[in-house]
């Protein structure tokens, strides 16, 4: 038996090594004395892929076979309860594909490794930064084809559920009782649990629930899975794009959700879709977006029709506000006016449109907006068509009118010559096949008794799908539910097995980040526990069950069967003359292969007119608005404090969700911040505590899903409520919003836990904003510039001078930044009590502002962190010279020397420095230690922070330089807010190189200094933003004067 | 020539005076005094309690936050070394310009001010994120390389100041109970008790040499703490001023603060005298209505200044032309169009402080013990406010909106100001029980003032 095993590691380790690329030494430079004389114990070891391995101490010589102690004596367990040897699959795997940094692991210095990041919409092309073999924060791959950047505050936070000490550590069973009432948990073994669900397997009625799945090897996998036991694929994601499916499927005959450019687009409409926020791949969007707004010769314009006030809303030229079932209106009467008003487009001849758009003809005043408004959008529509894009969808937008909305977006998307320019539906997202009217489907089958075993994978329809779906209940009914939760969550506590999964850092994968350009994920550190991943466990049942395509059984590893997958696959298609391992090679290096496929416009199908039905809105009550939110998305992400932490770019709350309402409405219900209301939505109802937001139509009572998870992580445990439980289910259909909402005043009130207070900039130059007209007329008179003095000569700088710019034009408010600080810079969450006190840490914060009147209020966002001023106020204050000035021109925090007196808080304008009021240090629980950065001190309780402007990077990019004999180049520094920044709102650099992007941007006439006239001297400039709204502001002033508060 | 009222009431020969005064001295404490003892003596325990409940957690456990980084420690920080103000005053300027009527009320005065001192020295120290590294405040030479401290901040005026303060006048006071110490040693019938009065009276043995020294240098000593009643709360008042936020950053907070401080002190001078005369009634023939009349018509003028220097930073505000300031301003009043969230403790400061005195034009409220009672609290708590207003009403709404917050107000912050009035009233209660009240040495000489077989005048 241990002949067996160990024939088998040594065949195995061959076999790797052969797949290897072969390290060539070079002749010229040694590293040792040994290598200089080919000592053959040296050849032998550099041959291997670590000087050192990472193997624990005694699995150290591979020759030896290589188990650890702890493995050895479980399988020795699991070895008496095995028929053969070769069950035994037990992946060996060593990572080290090195894409930016030379091969060794050197203590100090971090490697970066390309992968990938799926979040269940978005596939975003990453660097993970790891030091000493261990993955530490995910960066934006700024040379990624696609996604060139960017990054979330979800995929930022996503190292922290790595190291979330609530994972499970190896597989588990569920005792159940024979009515399955009670939950006994005990371990199991992965022998055990692979022996019993194989032969489970070979009974057949086979089902598996997945996630959107971003990687085509694992569609793959799945799909081999399915042939081989004859089972049924369903996909679900809590935020699935049924709508957009159903209206493409309905217009152009694809099922499928297609890809937009908004790179492309002059001028975008969107109707509650929140592309910058949550809908889709809104990193990847906003990246494009921003594209289209630097050159203010051709600055795209954004018109939204929004029902909550969503992240998109927010960066709209012109926002209209309106409620779900208006959001017809907002298309119909756009076409109303381009086809029968104008007479525009071949449609205009049609009857069967024409009809359909007689009762339309009256929108804007439905809508609330002046006819010329409209009028001006759909001028614009028709004026820019093949360079225009209207989009909708959202679960603001997933109604009962849904297939009417998405029909028309779809028509007018093709009157305007779009389909095939902007908008790319040939090929469409494979990803996003999550479906629930699929689920609905499943749910239909348990019941019928036709699905013996259930397979669950990133799939949580007990939390994120209302009850009346029936999933829980179906549950019971299929003999065995397998489930591959990191964790216990709602879904898992109803498994028989609970095999956990590997973390998306620790597993082999591929994504399909647009058709037609593929990405690796690579595993940056070895499986923490002992888990398996999940593709690696179906191809083990099909072995075991010894039933399925070749493919399938051939592999040992899912990393084989990736490789593989590549070489028959992606290899073919993209190879273009290189050997397979050389495209490899390039795929980890670069992070992507190919390029993004374009087809022509489809047809549209003039039948699908008749699906547009007329929505009754409703005068009188309310209309229910569900949104997942920037910060916590569906809400899988339920155990990361940093995700609760982080403020909602609009609201600024934190910590919870709440129900949105507008002035208007808080006034007539005479409820204020704070107030408890109960929502009724059919026999459902949501108590929640009231949130008073500007800019909400009247009709609408808007509440985040993605909160009030009761399982899944103590972090996120009752936080907030499950607003998915208000969503229904009408005709086999789930409705989130445009439902009929009971509102109730409730006694009480609820305490929410707001980081900033007050939204008016009182007349004070802080965010300057001006319309394109305005900025076009007034160029550099656009700010109000003070005339300031010194009676001191000022530091000097003979080196470098380090600043920042940050564009206030490009700035979405998405937060990513706030959250890769966070990571970077080992910030403590303190959690919502301290957050009400004004406790939070953030070094860096996005400072939100209402403008133009409460009711249709604008917003305008901007990051502050420490300004590092040059007559710096809170240097001159402290009485320990805790922090001093460098000769570079950082405002330098030394904590070691810091007393606590805090006076240079009070003495800081802007604010920005934040204090360590206890010690969060110590409140770290293991292992969530291994994400601390160790470049960055963690700080001790009583001492100040602030934001450093990176320094540790500043001084690796010099180290860097200084053993490359050169000198630092403009770019080689770039802060952690910089590199997640999906719109490159914000440039580092020196202000004494005169040539550097932040020097010409210093030199912009939009960039102005924050508080300029208190001459602290920042270092900071901030950059006018543009409205692209079309018009001149009515005083010539605006933001000058006071607004409302 | 007007006739001048009698210093010392009740025809008292010298014996009676040594008697009267060493009386709560020597004497068994009366049940109101154990009464008081015992709770300022819990106060105090509650106190250490919560200061070292503080110190092992941090600062959070205070409502100090983001953006108020100051909040009840600083602002009881400044509030006692004001009352601390009115012992120096009268101790050493008073006496410097010979007015005689100081005599009676300076021992228990100066007892505040050191008292008071110790009190406010607790705050700053205990303030800190990390109070264990307090001594980094102090210039002392180290072996971190030539590691200094920086000259440039307030904070560490402040260190100096009080320090030298606290110094000046536990020094000045204690020359002023030497020949009191050696009084009580020629009275005492224990051995022990000599031994300790003996100890503390230096071996002063009332020879003419010894008077001419003790006069010298008391001389010498009142000299010296003039200008620390005016350098410390200026000092301190420089915390503010010279930092650069609006609300703190104002010329006039030197004579302001120093007005403040007397204003403040004379205040709790009242009320401990009011006390005294209830708890000691032989004490009434020392302290008499026109001594607390003389006090109350300096609260009265204090209150006057202040109530000028509230308007003249209004003023300023909209001369200065300064958005920032004058929104402060305004904010402070709750002009509409601000937040106005601590317009209540501004008002309540002006009602204390500025409406509240006026009372005193009236001789028959000057002169009545319960009115100036209830006034001279009035006094302390209005003056508590004052700090609390400039302090946290500065901080809370400042130069970005986005930062604007409020105090996060804790139960610790309660207990702390409740637990330094346990401090402050132990150390009184002991003074009381251990060391004569009023000067005896100082009161003989003024005895004859005003009496009638010397038909007035002196």
């Amino acid at each position: 038996m241990s002949d067996m095993n160990h024939h088998h590691t040594d065949q195995e380790l061959e076999f790797k090594k052969s797949l290897r690329p072969q390290t060539s030494r070079d002749e010229k430079y040694w590293q040792s004395l040994e290598e200089y004389s080919k000592d053959p114990e040296f050849m032998k070891l550099a041959q291997t892929e670590f000087m050192s391995s990472p193997l624990s101490e005694d699995s150290k010589d591979e020759s030896e076979g290589g188990w650890a102690r702890r493995e050895f004596l479980k399988l020795m367990g699991a070895s008496l309860a095995m028929a053969t040897a070769s069950c035994v699959r037990r992946p060996v795997q060593k990572i080290v594909p090195y894409s930016k940094q030379p091969e060794e692991v050197t203590l100090g210095v971090p490697n970066y490794y390309t992968s990938t990041y799926f979040d269940g919409s978005e596939a975003l092309g990453v660097l993970i930064k790891t030091r000493e073999g261990r993955p530490l924060k995910l960066e934006g791959h700024s040379d990624h084809i696609i996604t060139q950047g960017g990054t979330s505050a979800r995929s930022q936070a996503a190292i922290l559920s790595l190291y979330d000490p609530e994972r499970l550590k190896g597989p588990r069973k569920n005792l159940f009782n024979e009515k399955r009432t009670n939950k006994d948990m005990v371990d199991t073994t992965w022998d055990k649990a692979d022996a019993a669900i194989s032969e489970q397997l070979k009974k057949g009625g086979v089902a598996i629930l997945t996630g959107a799945l971003a990687s085509p090897a694992t569609r793959s996998v799945v799909g081999e899975f399915c042939q081989a036991f004859k089972a049924d694929h369903y996909s679900w994601e809590a935020l699935a794009h049924d709508d957009v499916r159903a209206g493409q499927k309905a217009a152009y005959g694809e099922d499928l959700v297609p890809v937009y450019h908004f790179d492309r687009a002059k001028m975008i409409v969107s109707i509650d879709a929140d592309f910058l926020g949550t809908w889709l791949t809104p990193v990847t969007f906003t990246k494009q977006f921003s594209k289209t707004r630097k050159d203010f010769s051709k600055m795209s314009r954004l018109v939204v029709f929004d029902s909550n006030y969503s992240l998109t809303g927010a960066n709209a030229d012109i926002r209209v506000r309106i409620k779900p079932s208006l959001q017809l209106d907002a298309v119909m009467g756009l076409l109303h006016e381009l086809v029968v008003v104008q007479g525009k487009s071949s449609y205009a001849g049609n009857t069967q449109l024409k009809s359909n758009l007689a009762s339309f003809a009256s929108s804007a005043k439905k809508l609330g907006m002046e006819p010329e408004l409209l009028k001006r959008i759909a001028n614009d529509l028709w004026e820019n068509r093949g360079q225009s894009l209207v989009v909708a969808g959202g679960l603001a937008a997933s109604t009962a009118h849904s297939l009417s909305l998405q029909v028309a977006v779809n028509l007018l998307n093709s009157i305007l010559e779009n389909d095939g320019k902007t908008v790319e539906g040939t090929h469409g997202l494979a990803a996003l096949k999550g479906s629930n009217e699929g689920l609905l489907e499943l749910v239909k089958k348990m019941n019928k008794g036709e699905v013996k075993t259930l397979i669950i994978h990133r799939s949580n329809p007990i939390y994120g799908l209302t009850e009346k779906s029936g999933f829980a209940e179906a549950l019971k009914k299929v003999e065995m539910v397998v489930c591959t939760s990191d964790r216990m969550d709602e879904v898992s506590q109803y498994a028989h097995y609970i095999l956990p999964d590997n973390h998306a850092l620790e597993t082999w994968s591929d994504a399909e980040i647009a058709p037609g350009v593929y990405s690796l994920q690579q595993p940056t550190l070895r499986s923490m526990y002992d888990t398996r991943s999940v593709q690696l466990g179906l191809m083990t049942w099909a072995f075991l069950a010894k039933q399925g395509p070749q493919r399938l059984l051939a592999y040992e590893t899912f990393y084989d069967y990736l490789r593989n997958f590549w070489k028959e696959e992606i290899f073919p298609k993209y190879g273009k003359g290189l050997s397979f391992d050389a495209f490899w090679d390039k795929a980890l290096q670069e992070g992507y292969v190919g390029e993004e496929k374009n087809a022509g416009a489809r047809g549209f199908k003039a039948e699908s007119l008749t699906q547009i039905k007329n929505v009754k809105s409703l005068d009188e009550g309310y209309e229910l608005v569900l949104y997942p939110t920037v910060q916590l998305g569906d809400g899988s992400q339920s155990n990361i404090a940093w995700l609760f932490e982080l403020p909602d770019p609009i609201t600024k709350i934190t910590w919870d969700n709440y129900v949105s309402v507008s002035l208007a409405t808080a006034q007539k219900l005479n409820v204020k911040d704070g107030s408890l209301m109960k929502l009724e939505v059919g026999e459902d109802s949501l108590e929640l505590p009231v949130h008073v937001q500007p800019g909400l139509h009247d009709g609408v009572l808007a509440v985040a899903v993605g909160y009030g998870r009761m399982m899944g992580g103590e972090v996120g445990k009752g936080v907030g409520k499950n607003a998915y439980q208000l969503a229904q289910v009408v005709n086999g259909k789930v409705i989130h919003s445009g439902l009929p909402v009971k509102a109730t005043v409730l006694k009480g009130t609820y305490k929410l836990a707001q980081t900033q207070q007050h939204h008016s900039m009182e007349g004070r130059q802080i965010i300057v904003e001006a319309t394109l007209k305005d900025y076009e007329k007034k160029k550099e008179h656009l700010i109000h510039r003070h005339h300031t003095w010194n009676i001191w000569s000022g530091h000097q700088y003979n080196g470098n001078k380090w600043g920042m710019a940050i564009d206030l034009n490009s700035c979405t408010g998405c937060s990513a930044c706030m959250v890769a600080c966070q990571s970077e810079n080992n910030i403590p969450a303190v959690g919502k009590k301290y957050v009400m006190q004004g406790r939070e840490m953030h070094w860096i914060r996005v400072d939100r502002y209402f403008t133009g009147s409460p009711e249709n209020a604008e917003t305008v966002f901007q990051p502050v962190m420490c300004q590092h001023c040059d007559n710096a106020p809170c240097e001159t204050v402290c009485p320990v010279l805790a922090t001093v000035h460098t000769d570079d021109g950082l405002n330098a925090m030394v904590y070691n020397r810091c007393v606590g007196t805090r006076y240079c808080a009070n003495n800081c304008p802007y604010k920005v420095r934040r204090f360590n009021w206890f010690n969060y240090a110590k409140l770290i629980e293991k292992p969530m230690h291994m994400a601390l950065n160790p470049d960055v001190t963690v700080r001790v309780r009583g001492v100040m922070e602030k934001c450093t402007f990176c320094v540790h990077r500043i001084s690796q990019a010099k180290d860097k330089a200084r053993q490359e004999d050169r000198k630092l180049r403009d770019g080689d520094i770039k802060t952690a807010c910089q590199t997640a920044c999906p719109t490159d709102a914000i440039v580092f650099g020196d202000m004494n190189d005169p040539e550097s992007k932040l020097s010409k941007r210093f030199k912009d006439e939009r960039a102005y200094a924050l508080l300029e006239e208190w001459h602290a001297a920042p270092a900071v400039r901030y950059m006018a933003k543009i409205r692209n709204n079309g018009q001149e502001s009515k005083s010539a002033e605006t933001h000058n004067k006071g607004e409302h508060a | 020539m007007i006739k001048r009222n009698q210093l010392v009431l009740g025809n008292k020969s010298l014996k009676d005076i040594t008697d009267d005064i060493c009386a709560p001295v020597e004497s068994v404490p009366s049940k109101g005094w154990v009464g008081i003892f015992l709770v300022s003596k819990t106060m105090l325990l509650f106190y250490v309690f919560v200061l070292g409940m503080i110190v092992a957690h941090g600062m959070g456990l205070l409502g100090v936050n983001h953006p108020v980084g100051w909040g009840t420690m600083i602002i009881t920080f400044v509030f006692w070394i004001g009352i601390g103000h009115a012992g120096t005053l009268i101790s050493a300027v008073l006496f410097l310009f010979r007015q005689k009527w100081r005599t009676s009320v300076a021992r228990s005065a100066e007892a505040m001010t050191v008292f008071a001192v110790m009190t406010a020295g607790l705050f700053p120290l205990l303030h800190t994120g990390r109070p264990w590294l307090d001594f980094w405040l102090f210039p002392y030479p180290n072996q971190r390389g030539p590691l200094w401290v920086n000259f440039r901040s307030p904070l560490l005026w402040d260190v100096f100041a009080v320090s030298t303060y606290a110094t000046v006048s536990m020094v000045f006071w204690f020359i002023g109970l030497v020949p009191d110490f050696a009084t009580i040693k020629d009275r005492a019938k224990t051995k022990v008790r000599r031994a300790i009065y003996g100890a503390l009276s230096l071996g002063w043995r009332g020879t003419a040499r010894n008077w001419s020294h003790y006069e010298m240098l008391y001389l010498l000593l009142a000299g010296l703490s003039t200008p620390l009643v005016l350098s410390v709360h200026t000092i301190v008042s420089f915390d503010f001023a010279v930092s650069n936020l609006p609300g703190w950053h104002t010329t006039i907070f030197p004579p302001y603060f120093v007005a403040g401080a007397i204003f403040s002190g004379f205040a709790m001078v009242v009320t401990l005298m009011t006390f005294l005369r209830i708890g000691y009634p032989e004490f009434r023939d020392y302290i008499t209505i026109d001594h607390m009349e003389v006090m109350n018509k300096i609260i009265m003028t204090t209150g006057l200044m202040l109530g000028y220097a509230y308007g003249a930073e209004f003023f300023v505000a909209w001369y200065s032309g300064n958005p920032y300031e004058r929104y402060v301003f305004m904010n402070r009043a709750g002009i509409p169009g601000t937040s106005g969230d601590y317009a209540w403790s501004y008002w309540m400061m002006i009602m204390c402080n500025v409406v509240i005195p006026q009372l005193f034009w009236f001789k028959k409220v000057r002169r009545n013990i319960t009115a100036m009672f209830i006034i001279s609290i009035f006094v302390n708590i209005g003056m508590w406010f004052e700090r609390f207003v400039i302090t946290v009403t500065s901080l809370h709404n400042d130069f970005l909106p986005s930062n604007w917050g409020n105090y996060a107000w804790s139960f610790w912050d309660g207990a702390v100001i409740f637990g330094s009035f346990g401090m402050f009233l132990t150390l009184f209660m002991l003074y009381l029980r251990f060391v004569p009240a009023i000067s005896i040495a100082e009161i003989k000489p003024v005895l004859n003032v005003g009496r009638d077989d010397h038909k007035g005048g002196h």
